[in-house]
């Protein structure tokens, strides 16, 4: 594997590594009575990420990893729909989209 | 009229969604600056050291820490899938001031990207903000 490609890759993992630390604060709020428990996970999946993303910057510049990272935006409604039930209709799928390409645009121009 | 459970959208979620917005879009501009302000090595021990000196950073965590609060209160009141998408307004927000306050310049496919943007919090702004029963019970 080149160097490029397992820093993009890290960057995917690091996008997907930050959906499941959303759903953890998510469950923060649906499981009052380990309240305290999933924001501590959530939070030290998200410096995970943070880990992931900064190793990723050794491979690549910050102008390829930066448009990746819209990714997440896919990765958290996918895992808000698997892991939380959470209702995703055709619509808020289609904004997703929209907001996928969008970001990607405004990031790699930067 | 009575509507379905989540289908009303309370003030206080409108402005935990324009806070978040306003605090990622603080975090990074505060972010961009500090790392253009890092020296230039690939030491992982003297870029740790550099941040831990800057008082910049002392901010970005300040920051961070205001965004979980913020963040947890948003979440108790909407899905994860309806008040994630919102906080790519901070994309637009942030490439908009470093025209107005850094002084960049903004490329056409930017302002194309921005449109998009919108449209798409948009569109995830007419679905239901909150479709899981612990979210309903609190409305």
């Amino acid at each position: 594997m080149s160097p490029t490609a397992f820093g993009v890759l890290l960057v995917v993992v690091s996008t997907m590594v930050e959906g499941f630390g959303q759903t953890f604060l998510k469950r923060s709020s649906l499981d009052i009575e380990r309240r305290r428990r999933w924001i501590l996970l959530g939070v030290a999946v998200l410096i995970v990420e943070v880990l992931l993303y900064s190793a990723a910057l050794r491979f690549l510049a910050v102008s390829t990893a930066f448009p990746i990272t819209s990714l997440s935006f896919v990765m958290v409604t996918l895992l808000s729909r698997w892991q939380l039930g959470e209702e995703v209709t055709p619509l808020r799928w289609a904004g997703v989209g929209l907001i996928l390409v969008g970001t990607g645009l405004i990031v790699a121009q930067a | 009229m009575r509507m379905r459970p989540g289908a009303r959208v309370p003030v206080r979620l409108v402005i935990g969604l324009a806070v978040a917005i306003a605090l990622d879009t603080g975090l990074q501009l505060v972010w961009k600056t500090g790392i253009a302000s890092l020296p230039d090595t690939s030491s992982v021990w003297e870029t740790v050291t550099a941040i831990a000196l800057n008082p910049i950073f002392v901010l970005v965590v300040l920051f961070m820490g205001a965004q979980l609060v913020n963040w947890l209160k948003v979440l108790d009141h909407a899905d994860l899938s309806y008040a994630k998408p919102f906080t790519s307004l901070s994309y637009v927000t942030v490439c908009v001031l470093s025209v107005l306050v850094l002084g960049e310049r903004i490329a056409p496919l930017q302002i194309v990207g921005i449109v998009v943007v919108v449209a798409g919090v948009w569109c995830v702004s007419q679905t239901r903000r909150a479709t899981l029963d612990a979210e309903a019970e609190r409305e």
